[in-house]
């Protein structure tokens, strides 16, 4: 039998790539580092271009612009796909078609062929918690880290018998014949970016952030509440380009952000009753359809303010004054806000450079970097990348590149 | 000639100010001031500006003013209408609408700042040349009085200026705004 195919990462790009390869009939081994697949795109609320939402289960079914994420729902279904969770790739050696990996599995205390998501072991011991209703796999998540009394009985008292304590990590070494990158992007955090404050007061967050802070299934329900005393926020400002197109930081434009930030404030304006946006930028790059967010959001009274912030003042009463220079008019500007939002660059997930020069790959900024500009996917021989692993991306881009590679690897397998 | 650039007062400071800068307070402005432009009919696209300043590029003159097309713009939408309305550029404008042409998101540039001296007008800010042009207007019923000379021999015309009925002119005006600019039964 020839070789699975080795995927890094269950984001977005690296489900497509999986599930694709398997519905081919190719067996691959998809290695996830966190208990959950989805990736960044699990916290994102609507997404862009259509304001879909991106909780794709059927459970969720009722909430507006749902569709069922049909990736999701087949890595646990599809026998093709071996989905490995809590997982890394340790080392890699041999030649391209037979590929030697070795891999750390994390230990699997919650069988989700088993679990039946009862709820039982959350009651009796905090040491057990759901991430998230739409979570995939189907199932609890046990931390061992949290001891507590309850547990030993949880395991006992699990209808299903699906928890196993015991359970330990073991090292696995595989055959792969080609290796997906697909292991995304990280938001950087800002703490370094003196000016603006980040770290420094509960009210100035990131767009992630913001992201939560908006979704209906996060900890304010979709009620905009300013973090430090929970009362609501009534004028949010944000600041575009933090930690991009900046030498000090990341000199690449992020891509991506002036269309997330705008999409931010379109809910906003839409979805809350009396909420004040602004925006400070030097550049909007709403490029291709997103320019819809940008004109629709000056429509419903957004201030675009090209400049950049020269001060921040925190106030006793929570709030924020913030000194803006407005480039266009040549003037300071004074505004009082209850939440500031930094669109942070978005940078190689930590790891990346590992695999880069373990793997002799090219690096792009710290991205994966293609070995041909033709052939964006292909990085290396029997290589390949997908969606933000080769830099900034959106989901429909990621998922395009993810079947770009699975149309490379076919074509190679023919 | 009217020279008014009020900016926001500030608020007393204790203490000596951390920086030198001495910003616009937000709060202190008006943030109506847009929906009054937006709701009249040449506002509609007016929070379209994206400041591309493709305004300011056309405008024959706004070399010579403090405050540009684009910027004026601007001031609307930050909501600075004591400065907007007591500015010079809005009379200074030509009318000449090359940058309501030009405008690639359909702003009414032009029609937007004679919205503005209307307002200006009603709030009795009106520069005094202004002032004395409507008056000459109601008082002789036109500002500029035809002579006849050469030139209209040289085009063939009647050598005698046809007659300009101005009594009618000045009629009607008395009823118009341009007598309340004005002011008084002079
Ligand atoms: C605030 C914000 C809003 C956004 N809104 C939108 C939107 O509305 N529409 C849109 O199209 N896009 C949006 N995006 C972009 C979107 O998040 C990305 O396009 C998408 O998540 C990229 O998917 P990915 O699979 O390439 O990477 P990721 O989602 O980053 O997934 C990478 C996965 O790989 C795993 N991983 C990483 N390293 C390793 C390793 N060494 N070993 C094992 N596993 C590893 C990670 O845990 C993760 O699960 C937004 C981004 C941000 C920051
Ligand atoms: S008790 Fe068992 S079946 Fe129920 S949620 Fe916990 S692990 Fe899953
Ligand atoms: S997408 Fe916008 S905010 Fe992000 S780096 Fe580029 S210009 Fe700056
Ligand atoms: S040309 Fe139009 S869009 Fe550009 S700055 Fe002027 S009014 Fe705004
Ligand atoms: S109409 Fe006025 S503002 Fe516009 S280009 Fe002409 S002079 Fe300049």
């Amino acid at each position: 039998m020839s070789n699975p195919v080795l995927i890094i990462g269950a984001g977005v790009a690296g489900m497509t790539a999986a599930v694709e390869l398997a519905d081919s009939g190719i067996k691959t081994v998809l290695v996830e580092r966190l208990s959950t697949t989805g990736g960044n795109a699990l916290n994102l609320y609507k997404a862009f271009p259509t304001d879909d939402c991106f909780y794709c289960f059927e459970g969720n079914r009722w909430r507006p612009g749902i569709r069922k994420c049909f990736y999701r729902s087949a890595l646990t279904e599809q026998p093709n796909i071996d989905l490995k969770m809590n997982s890394q790739v340790e080392e890699i050696s041999g030649l391209p078609g037979n590929f030697s990996v070795k891999l750390d599995i994390g230990p699997q205390y919650v069988d989700p062929k088993k679990c039946t998501m009862c709820g039982l072991c959350i009651e009796k011991s905090k040491a057990f918690s759901l991430v998230s209703p739409q979570c995939q796999p189907q199932a609890v998540v046990y931390d061992p880290e949290i001891e507590d009394t309850g547990t030993t009985s949880a395991a006992e008292e699990c209808p299903t018998k699906a928890i196993n304590l015991d359970a330990k990590s073991t090292k696995k070494i595989i055959s792969v014949s080609d290796i997906v990158i697909a292991t995304g992007y990280h938001e950087m955090q800002p703490v370094n970016v003196d000016e603006y404050g980040y770290g420094t007061h509960p009210n100035i967050i990131t767009q992630l952030e913001l992201a939560r802070i908006l979704d209906p299934l996060g900890e304010t329900k979709g009620v905009l509440l300013r973090p430090s005393d929970g009362k609501p926020a009534k004028r949010v400002m944000m600041v575009q380009c933090v930690g991009s197109r900046d030498e000090n930081y990341y000199a690449y434009c992020s891509k991506i952000c002036c269309v997330f930030a705008l999409k931010h404030a379109a809910i906003l304006t839409q979805d809350h009753e009396d909420v004040e946006v602004s925006v400070v930028y030097m550049d909007i790059r709403t490029y291709d359809r997103y320019e819809k967010y940008y004109r629709d959001t000056r429509n419903a009274g957004v201030e675009y303010i090209r400049g950049r912030v020269s001060r921040i003042e925190p106030q006793d009463d929570g709030s924020l004054d913030i000194i803006v220079f407005d480039s266009l008019l040549n003037k300071y500007l004074k505004f009082s806000v209850d939440i500031f939002v930094l669109s942070s660059a978005l940078e190689p997930s930590a790891g990346s450079s590992q695999i880069i020069s373990s793997l002799g790959l090219k690096s792009a900024s710290g991205f994966i970097g293609a070995i041909n500009p033709e052939t964006e996917v292909v990085v290396g021989n029997r290589i390949y990348a997908c969606g933000s692993a080769l830099g900034p991306s959106e989901v429909p881009e990621s998922v395009t590149q993810a079947r770009a590679v699975v149309s490379k690897i076919l074509q190679s397998k023919e | 000639m009217l020279v008014v650039y009020l900016m926001t007062e500030m608020e007393e400071r204790s203490g000596p100010p951390i920086t030198l800068i001495d910003p616009i307070d937000m709060s202190k402005l008006d943030p109506t001031f847009r929906d009054e432009i937006k709701s009249m009919p040449n506002g509609e696209a007016l929070s379209a500006c994206f400041a591309c300043s493709t305004c300011t590029a056309a405008c024959p003159i706004a070399n010579m003013w403090k405050y540009k097309p684009h910027q004026l713009i601007r001031m609307i939408l930050l909501g600075m209408k004591e400065e907007v309305l007591s500015s010079n550029e809005i009379w200074l404008c030509l009318t000449c609408y090359e940058c309501q042409e030009r405008c690639p998101q359909k702003v009414r540039v032009t029609d937007i700042f004679f919205d503005c001296k209307n307002l200006a007008a009603e709030e009795g800010k009106i520069p005094p040349n202004v002032v004395a042009l409507a008056k000459e207007l109601l008082t002789k019923g036109q500002l500029y009085t035809v002579t006849a000379d050469w030139e209209r021999e040289d085009m063939g015309l009647e050598p005698e200026v046809p007659g300009l009925s101005v009594e009618a002119v000045k009629t009607i005006l008395k009823d118009t705004r341009t007598r309340k600019i004005v002011g008084g039964d002079e």
